[in-house]
């Protein structure tokens, strides 16, 4: 095949690849070599006394998140593209809001409001309920993840849901299946791979988060490593505990590529499905329980944050966060780019057949994607200190150079978000297919013509939101950034961060506002593609 | 399209180089760079008056303690750091464990710091001190039924006593010091006991203690005195409530004193500034800043001719233990493993 012999030529694609698959392994090798040998008694400790519980608190977190986030991610996703009622077309993007609210954020606000001070239990106490609810245990969390993070769920089961044939549901009705057999038989099994994708993407997010389990007291691995780190002083543990987490990792990729399933669907003709009317029964529940769901994930939490904005802003508005905010916007816009080249080039070098190491870069950019921040952040570090210390003598200045530099950060950004990009592109590039590109190479076009001016506006869109969902992921990162940023540094999570940390929750409001609003101006975008002029409703 | 493309290559281009740099000392000014836990608003007023005065430039990176302590072994000899400033002394010993830190012989910190609040060898200094006492409701709680730490333990304050998680330094370095007094035996019977009389798991911070008191989850909290401050000049009103309506314990006056402990700060082992270094930290310590340095955060000031913030002072004085505070490093390890193998959370 015409594209097989182009790819046995070494190219500057190939050369691409093969570096950022490189140096997305080294820094592990590092931190693996350490995780032998060396004192033992902390990590002992750790095995008698803690392992047990971490494993189980974990296991139940993820399942419980991966449920109910699942749930909520089909439920919302079935309702907003097989029916139509009021307000369909705002909760079909709006669901995706939560994006735009970081977990940790989410936590500090809702165990605020539900602190004997707080807004929720204030109200309650209006009407005679006096006893209050505790959100900072394993329940709470569950409950913040599912809530915050669901919209990945959603996101994709919504698109396969919208492609799914006409005539598919049509036959159905014909042979006399009611629309709850339907929903079980056809449509739920159809939109199955991309469920269970999405709540994959949920459950990795889940697995990283530091700042809410921290906050809440729940041991899971995430704070266990976190705090073998710190608070028994033993990097070796912590390491170790990671390579736990790893194969948990991998049981749950496995788990997913059997849950997902072989089998792919096809049909000969195409056509959209038209929605159907609610029955008024429906009609009024329906649009409310999706409205209760966008206000625990989203308007609830951003309501309370712009009433202690109000409460602060009485204080004056400093120029500090105008200068966090512009560091914030361009790392994330600058790594952002440079992610998303790389993974375009990547997918490109390795159209076609699934290829070994095609495979191979995907499950080490999930690998980057499950890690938590902390664990990369070790390991990038130590890398770039032995960068900068073999390059030292051939250089002039202060050995730790790279080190001290904003590139660090950004390298570990790219590591970590390469998956989203990657899996993005991967999908986009599927639905195109292989033909237009083999044209262009038939008419004599080099590779990087074909790539630039054939391949890209095909898969415009996909590249659009794979930016946009990797900008979000930057933007809202917090471990990485806390533990690998220069000196004099910050952008509005770690501000927002520090100032949740002293427990002044009503100053982490204002960098936690801009935040968020960026980041939902960015959801619009993602949902709604703007053509010529016209904005409509991305497929 | 097109142009926003090349655009966006360009301004990558542009910032990708300059990110190499960004960060990196410049020569031309004196500088020192802070690594630094603590950060308030406040601080950098602080900083600029330094700047003023000594023409020293102040370079802030403020992050969690033990992240900053790890990048600081990391970053070894290469460090860019002049400056360590860590809450809590079990802290400030781990960084000196872990070879960081040098000795300083400053005659003017030891003229404003007193001995107990220095490192034995001068590796690091308290900057301002904290007292870990009780806090309780007045309606629930006589103040005659309260003493000693160690009588929380006792039966009669079943499912009443909150306080936060074992994981957190306050905790630990409390539990440190009690070994350091009482055997490490006695302490493990006594956390034993305490955690009978856990109203709840532990969780939250400091503040969520109070308020759980206020609630009437619990009785008698064990927390930090500058998050009372805190509450009280808090612009939520009903954290103002909280501060009015609990009242403040000072445990243990009759036996070995209240646990105290400090923010300070320390010399990095491989700065290229000792100078500024040691002059940053003795300006932290003078008579001009300590005042605002300390009441920043409610906190004690080190120095004795400073007096305290008037909401501190309305609390009377109270003895302390007598205690060198590189003690609560030195079992700082072995609180940790029995608070795990006591099931404190």
């Amino acid at each position: 095949m015409r594209l097989s012999r182009l790819k046995s030529h070494i190219h500057v694609f190939s050369l691409v690849s093969v570096l950022a698959g490189v140096l997305l392994i080294v820094p592990f090798i590092a931190t693996f070599t350490e995780a032998f040998g060396g004192d033992l008694s902390a990590w002992n400790h750790i095995r008698e006394h803690l392992l047990y519980d971490t494993i189980i608190n974990t296991i139940i977190l993820v399942g419980f998140v991966a449920l109910f986030s699942s749930a909520i991610g089909f439920y919302s996703a079935y309702v907003v593209e097989r029916y139509s009622f009021k307000g369909r077309t705002f909760f079909k993007w709006g669901l995706m809001l939560p994006l735009a609210l970081p977990s940790y954020i989410a936590a500090y606000v809702y165990a605020d409001m539900l602190s004997y001070t707080g807004t929720v239990t204030r109200f309650l106490n209006g009407f005679g309920v006096n006893h209050g609810l505790n959100v900072m245990t394993l329940p709470g969390a569950i409950f913040i993840f599912t809530f915050t993070l669901f919209p990945y769920a959603y996101m994709l089961t919504r698109a396969s849901i919208a492609r799914q044939d006409a005539s598919v549901l049509e036959s159905a009705t014909l042979l006399n299946a009611g629309p709850l057999r339907t929903l079980f038989k056809i449509t739920l099994p159809l939109a199955r791979p991309a469920l269970v994708a999405g709540t994959f993407l949920v459950v990795l997010e889940t697995l990283n988060d530091y700042g809410v389990v921290s906050y809440f007291n729940v041991r899971v691995f995430s704070f266990a490593i976190f705090d073998a780190w710190f608070r028994l002083g033993d990097t070796l543990a912590a390491i170790r505990l990671s390579y736990y987490l790893l194969g948990l990792v991998f049981i749950l990729i496995m788990i997913e590529r059997l849950l997902r399933g072989r089998r792919a669907y096809t049909s000969t003709s195409y056509r959209p499905i038209r929605r159907t009317t609610l029955s008024s029964h429906a009609k009024r529940w329906v649009p409310l329980s999706l409205s209760l769901i966008m206000a625990l994930g989203f308007f609830i939490p951003v309501l309370q944050l712009l009433y202690y904005a109000w409460l602060t802003i009485a204080g004056g508005l400093s120029v500090e966060i105008l200068y966090i905010s512009l560091n914030a916007i361009s790392i994330a816009l600058v790594t952002t780019v440079i992610t998303v080249a790389i993974a375009l080039m990547i997918v490109n070098f390795n159209r076609g057949k699934a290829s070994l190491f095609k495979r191979a870069i995907l499950r080490l950019t999930t690998l980057g994607y499950a890690i938590p921040g902390a664990v990369i952040a070790i390991a990038v570090m130590l890398f770039f200190i032995d960068i900068d210390r073999f390059s030292a003598p051939y250089r002039e200045g202060p050995t730790l150079f790279l080190t001290a530099s904003l590139l660090m950060l950004g390298f570990a950004y790219v590591l970590r978000f390469m998956a989203i990009a990657f899996g993005s592109l991967e999908s986009a590039y599927a639905k195109t297919g292989e033909k237009y590109t083999e044209v262009s190479y038939t008419l004599g076009r080099s590779r990087l013509y074909t790539l630039l001016f054939v391949d890209v506006p095909l898969i415009k869109g996909g590249l659009i939101s794979a930016a946009i969902i990797v900008f979000i992921d930057i933007f809202k990162e917090l471990p990485l950034t806390l533990i690998l940023r220069p000196t004099n540094y910050d952008t509005l999570a770690t501000m927002a961060h520090r100032y949740a940390r002293e427990e002044m929750i009503q100053e982490a409001s204002m960098p936690s506002l801009i935040m968020i609003a960026i980041a939902s101006v960015l959801v619009y975008l993602l949902t709604h593609r703007v053509k010529k002029g016209r904005v409509e409703n991305a497929r | 399209m097109k142009h926003l493309l090349m655009l966006l290559g360009i301004l990558t281009l542009v910032f990708s180089l300059s990110a190499c740099t960004f960060g990196v000392d410049s020569d031309s000014e004196e500088n020192i760079t802070v690594y630094t836990d603590r950060h308030y608003d406040t601080d950098r007023d602080l900083y600029d008056t330094f700047e003023e005065e000594t023409g020293i430039k102040v370079n802030i990176l403020s992050d969690d303690a033990d992240r900053l302590i790890n990048k600081l072994e990391n970053e070894g000899e290469d460090t860019p750091a002049d400056i360590l400033v860590l809450a809590d002394a079990g802290r400030l010993h781990r960084a000196k464990e872990r070879d960081i830190l040098q000795s300083v012989q400053s005659d003017t910190l030891n003229a404003n710091i007193p001995e107990n609040y220095r490192d034995v060898d001068s590796e690091w200094f308290g900057l301002t001190r904290r007292a870990r006492v009780m806090v309780y409701h007045p309606d629930r709680v006589d103040e005659s039924e309260l003493s000693t730490y160690e009588a929380l333990a006792g039966d009669e304050w079943e499912g009443r006593v909150v306080t936060r998680s074992s994981t957190n330094i306050y905790n630990q370095s409390l539990i440190a010091s009690l070994i350091a007094i009482n055997g490490e035996d006695e302490t493990k019977s006594f956390i034993e006991g305490l955690v009978s009389n856990f109203a709840r798991k532990p969780s939250g911070n400091d503040r969520d203690q109070a308020k759980a008191v206020m609630k009437g989850t619990g009785d008698v909290a064990i927390l930090n005195t500058y998050y009372m401050g805190r509450m009280a000049y808090s612009s939520d009103e009903y954290e103002r409530d909280v501060a009015e309506t609990l009242e403040v314990y000072f445990p243990n006056q009759e036996t070995t004193g209240t646990h105290v402990n400090v923010s300070g700060a320390g010399v990095a082992k491989h700065t290229d500034n000792q100078e500024g270094a040691v002059r940053f930290i003795e300006f932290l310590s003078s008579t001009q800043a300590q005042e605002s340095y300390a009441s920043a955060n409610y906190e004690y000031p080190i120095n004795p001719d400073v007096s305290a913030h008037e909401l501190l002072q309305g609390w009377g004085t109270f003895t302390t233990q007598d205690l060198d505070l590189s003690e609560l490093g030195v079992h700082s390890e072995t609180a940790a493993i029995i608070m795990d193998e006591s099931g404190w959370e």
